[in-house]
């Protein structure tokens, strides 16, 4: 699926988060969003997803204005993993992956045998194939997120929205989560706080700061020293893996000098 | 487990407990200070069905006025009252999505209060007829319904929280009105009938009020009970529900209208009635799960269930007396609830 998005703004009162946002997100591409707290890259994501409506610009599904599709519509395009899933009722992990399927189903339609088969498809893929009865709050920050991940993946669209959804999770499972991910081969837009983990997933970058664009462009180009200065104000060094080819950022913070 | 085996077992559990309501009702029919032998009500009670005349005639022995006249109805608007607050506590708890929230947690109780309030002090609505105490009341928790939905959606769309806190505001301006009132009015009888009335109690039940008040609730069962999948969305909130294809406003409100039109015609017929909205949900979801298309029939039938046996007690529990339902209610509900609270099983809406 491709997303196009023509000069992006929103304000909050009299506050400019998103300074006009245009960029392409092209078929089957993995897309990392990177960018200082604050910089406007969630509130990107959100207009996105349409959780939240941009004060100017427009979206763009597979070419089609998301302004004129339904929430129905957009959600059979479009899944999204955010960062914080704290429900206060107590559902089961079938439960909440079953939801997934919400978006396919006519107002009175139950949910049949194929719904519960993509279900524990999704949840297999997963890896939490044998969750299906826990109760969704006993698990833990990583499990939880892999069975939100498992929703997503039951609503069977071709492009995901990752909303710094590896947040909070140790390297075990922020690693295992992007590995499911990429494993998928789907549209992919991430929000990524991990310059390292965006580097090993993602084939190109965006990067915003300020309400606009900072750079675009492959990990390795667009990751350099003074690319990192420029935005977080932190000096580094970039070594390259000769073996494996991949990039790995050293941050040198004041301490270290 | 297949599809078809999953569903069977929720008609299975709520066929038991529909058998529980009937055998509760035959409990209920017999105990009193008649004491009447089950076969002599069985045998009333298909006559009547079957003859298709109307229950109030004269010439029917002292066994089919008992049960027709006194018990029954008393004993179906119960069953109705238990069903619909069960219901309704569990909309309610979606909507704000906090399981603390109860039926008349969005104000509704204080505007009833208020309507009552007003109707026995200042004698407000007395061409209303009989009831008018109830109508009063209904009309009052309505008006507060469709206020707090009103209030909410100033200043930019509603959402759960702005509803609570609309419903906490109202309330605030509800109890102050009626405080005032009953300062005022300086009236000791007309403040017994008040705190008679937030006691509720099922002793006014009448034919034709059932009448009118059964359909619409079962009726509203039925809806919520299609809308289960939206029901649970909104459990997840409102942006997981927007990602998943469904904007939950509109929803919201039509789902707080008619359960505050429930909650009216109970409110109506039975005063005020508390803890049932509250317990029956937390308790059926501890057996059931969250999933609504189980929550919503069975929680429902445990509500019709559990106030048609607390109201048979309230009459046999002390001799010669009858205890308001409220007190019996309050005297079960509350230690349940401090249990639910101290095991902890599900959040309460905090970590």
């Amino acid at each position: 699926m491709e997303i196009l998005t023509e000069a992006i703004k929103m304000c909050f009162g009299s506050k400019e988060i998103l300074k006009g946002i245009d960029f392409k997100l092209k078929d089957k591409e993995f897309v990392g969003i990177i960018g200082p707290n604050g910089s406007g890259k969630s509130t990107f994501l959100k207009c996105i997803y349409r959780v939240q409506k941009p004060t100017g610009g427009d979206i763009y599904f597979d070419g089609k204005k998301i302004d004129e599709m339904t929430y129905r519509e957009s959600a059979l395009k479009l899944a999204v993993v955010a960062q914080h899933n704290f429900y206060s009722f107590d559902f089961s992990v079938m439960d909440v992956v079953l939801m997934g399927r919400s978006p396919h189903k006519k107002i009175l339609e139950r949910d049949n045998l194929e719904d519960f088969s993509i279900a524990r498809n999704a949840l297999a893929k997963v890896g939490m194939e044998t969750f299906e009865k826990r109760s969704f709050s006993t698990l833990s920050g990583g499990e939880q997120q892999r069975v939100i991940l498992a929703r997503a993946l039951t609503q069977q669209t071709e492009c995901l929205v990752l909303d710094e959804p590896t947040n909070h999770l140790d390297i075990k499972y922020q690693l295992q989560i992007m590995d499911i991910v990429k494993s998928l081969n789907l549209t992919v837009i991430a929000a990524i706080h991990d310059l390292n983990i965006a580097a090993m997933y993602c084939d190109r970058l965006i990067a915003i700061n300020n309400g606009r664009i900072f750079g675009v462009g492959t990990p390795k180009d667009l990751l350099t020293s003074k690319f990192i200065y420029d935005m977080y104000e932190i000096e580094s060094t970039i070594y390259h893996d000769t073996k494996t080819g991949r990039m790995n950022i050293m941050y040198l913070p004041q301490h270290w000098k | 487990m297949s599809n078809f085996f999953r569903e069977s077992r929720l008609f299975l559990l709520c066929l038991v407990l529909l058998g529980f309501l009937i055998s509760a009702f035959f409990w209920s029919l017999s105990i009193g200070t008649v004491k009447l032998p089950l076969e002599k009500i069985y045998l009333a009670v298909v006559e009547q069905l079957l003859t298709n005349t109307p229950i109030e005639s004269m010439d029917k022995g002292p066994i089919h006025d008992i049960v027709w006249l006194l018990r029954l109805p008393r004993i179906v608007l119960s069953a109705i009252v238990g069903c619909g607050l069960a219901t309704c506590g569990v909309i309610m708890q979606a909507i704000v999505k906090n399981p603390l929230a109860d039926p008349y947690i969005l104000g509704i109780s204080s505007g009833a209060s208020l309507g009552a309030t007003s109707a026995i002090l200042l004698g407000i609505g007395m061409n209303f007829g009989e009831n008018f105490i109830g109508i009063c009341a209904f009309i009052g928790a309505f008006a507060i319904s469709l206020a707090v939905l009103f209030i909410s959606n100033l200043g930019g769309r509603s959402n759960s929280m702005k509803l609570l806190l609309a419903g906490m505001a109202l309330s605030a301006v509800c109890g102050a009105f009626s405080s005032f009132i009953v300062y005022f009015a300086n009236n000791k009888e007309g403040m017994q009938t008040i705190s008679y009335w937030m006691m509720g109690s099922f002793a006014g039940a009448r034919w034709n009020n059932i009448f009118v008040i059964a359909p619409i609730v079962i009726f509203s069962v039925f809806f919520f009970w299609s809308q289960s999948r939206i029901l649970n969305l909104m459990l997840l909130g409102d942006e997981s529900a927007l990602t998943l294809g469904t904007d939950l406003h509109i929803y919201r409100q039509i789902y707080l209208l008619i359960s505050s039109l429930i909650v009216g015609f109970v409110v109506y017929s039975a005063g005020m009635i508390g803890f049932v909205g509250l317990i029956v949900p937390h308790v059926v979801r501890m057996l059931v799960g969250t999933d609504h298309k189980k929550l919503l029939p069975v929680a429902a039938l445990t509500g019709a269930i559990f106030l048609v046996i607390a109201d048979g007690l309230c009459r046999i529990i002390i001799p010669r007396t009858e205890l308001p339902i409220g007190i019996l209610i309050s005297l079960i509900g509350a230690p349940c609830f401090v249990y639910l609270m101290i095991k902890r099983s599900y959040g309460f809406g905090g970590n």
